[in-house]
């Protein structure tokens, strides 16, 4: 239904759109997640020339409609768009922001448009509303009204630009309703949302868009429950990072603690949670430098670039995993530990639920998993 | 962190003050080691205001556990904070110790 190709919108020097590659089919729902400001709005702009494209191709039923043959009109009324704050003509009622477009852009007849109108009111629960005017509306039943007034120009496929997040909370559920039952009725649609629960219910298909980029797509499931990268994964589980670089065995273990404690204390642990990351990280180190080798040790992680300690705290369901990275010239940590008198991963192992070792980029990586309770 | 030594007729209370990690663990064991060249027959240590252990404290603590032990002395440990309990506990050093 839509292909888009090598995809690019730059603003001046910046350039907001680097390289979009997709195909929409129809039936499709399609949710566009990602942090503020990675071009997910932008892209939905170019789809329907809102924003002109800087470079690439974007095909709607085959035909290029980036060329200049294309009329812009007719590819619009073939794509609604719902926006952010409404767009709904103030001056006319409710039923009259739903016939202008039939009637003079569709060419039908009044009477026509407006028992489509009122149809499509119905759907969208505003049947009694149909003589207010936009102003006498909340925001939640404005949307509605939009979403009405989309429909009206029987279209293909419906953009929606963050529907929701003008809305006060207490509005949203009415008009992600209106959006569920749409897909349930097999419109085809791309959504830019921050509601990431409706997102995931209601799409066949998630794209994650960072940085200029489809960084990352697939099923509900795939990007919510087993993202692939890791700035999906951060950015699904608003996991909070601490990075932390120990280059040899005098690191400053005090400056060390305090920038764990401040990003505990930024994030709300509790003591005896700081405490014990404390623990674990200490003990961790104590196995990296272990005293009976000390000096070999310390000669072989500072020169593979020493040890980056990470902390990442995923608000999403509370898990905390701390890992060490340093080159994998270094014998493993866990087997290293069963030969010392056991203390150190005795706490590990009792403070964390996981303790696992592995190779990432050829660099060794101890990794434990805590849980915040 | 700071170890205040008492000594009475019939005991010897160590007050450990702070937190005992790898950093200061050195200079704790150098503290208390007047004590544990004494006779140890009744030693306390107070640990109502220790704030933190890592393995090398749980070290010094078996240490003078053991010297005490060896010297047919008695060594307990009064007012312990739960959060420092739990790493005797999940290390499997508390049933070795006598807890106040």
């Amino acid at each position: 239904m839509i292909k888009i190709e090598h995809l690019s919108k730059n603003f001046g020097d910046l350039v907001v759109l680097k390289d979009i590659n997709i195909e929409i089919h129809k039936g499709e729902v399609i949710s566009i997640i990602g942090p503020s400001g990675t071009g997910k709005s932008t892209f939905l702009r170019c789809i329907n020339l809102l924003e002109v494209p800087s470079g690439g191709v974007i095909k709607i039923n085959g035909e290029n409609i980036l060329s200049p043959k294309t009329k812009v009109n007719d590819l619009r009324q073939k794509m609604g768009m719902v926006f952010q704050n409404f767009n709904l003509f103030e001056h006319l009622t409710v039923l009259e922001n739903l016939t202008i477009g039939p009637i003079k852009l569709l060419g039908k007849k009044k009477e026509e448009a407006q028992n489509k109108g009122r149809e499509l009111l119905q759907m969208v629960g505003l049947a009694a509303k149909e003589n207010s005017y936009p102003g006498e509306l909340s925001g939640g039943q404005k949307q509605r009204v939009a979403i009405a007034r989309c429909l009206s120009m029987e279209p293909e496929i419906i953009l929606f630009d963050e529907p929701t997040s003008s809305l006060d909370p207490t509005m949203v559920s009415e008009v992600l309703g209106v959006i569920r039952r749409l897909a349930q009725e097999g419109m085809t649609m791309a959504i830019v949302t921050h509601e990431m629960s409706f997102a995931r219910d209601v799409s066949s298909r998630i794209i994650y868009m960072d940085d200029g980029l489809i960084y990352e797509e697939g099923t509900p499931e795939e990007i919510f429950d087993h993202p692939k990268k890791d700035k999906t994964r951060t950015f699904i589980q608003r996991i909070r990072n601490f990075q932390y670089k120990i280059e040899n065995k005098d690191y400053d273990f005090y400056g060390m603690n305090n920038a764990i404690t401040t990003f505990c204390e930024k994030h709300f642990f509790k003591v005896q949670q700081i405490q014990a990351i404390l623990l674990v990280v200490e003990e961790s180190l104590q196995l990296y430098f272990d005293k009976d080798n000390i000096i070999q040790r310390n000669e072989i992680i500072k020169s593979g670039g020493g040890i980056n300690l990470s902390i990442e705290y995923s608000e999403k369901d509370g898990q905390i995993v701390v890992s060490f990275v340093t080159t994998n010239d270094l014998p493993s940590i866990i087997k290293g530990a069963e030969v010392s008198d056991g203390i150190s991963m005795a706490i590990i192992s009792g403070m964390t639920e996981s303790v696992e070792e592995d190779e990432i980029d050829g660099r060794l990586r101890l990794i434990m998993i805590m849980h915040l309770i | 962190m700071e170890v205040k030594i008492e000594n009475a007729d019939t005991e010897t209370m160590v007050k450990m003050i702070g937190r005992l990690d790898s950093m200061n663990s050195g200079e704790v064991e150098k503290a208390v080691a007047p004590v544990m060249e004494s006779d140890m027959k009744n030693v306390i240590i107070d640990c109502s205001e220790f704030d933190y252990i890592s393995s090398s404290g749980l070290r010094i603590f078996l240490t003078m556990l053991k010297e005490a032990k060896k010297k047919g002395g008695k060594l307990s440990i009064r007012n312990m904070k739960a959060e420092i309990k739990s790493v005797f506990d999940i290390t499997g050093f508390t049933p070795l110790f006598i807890f106040e």
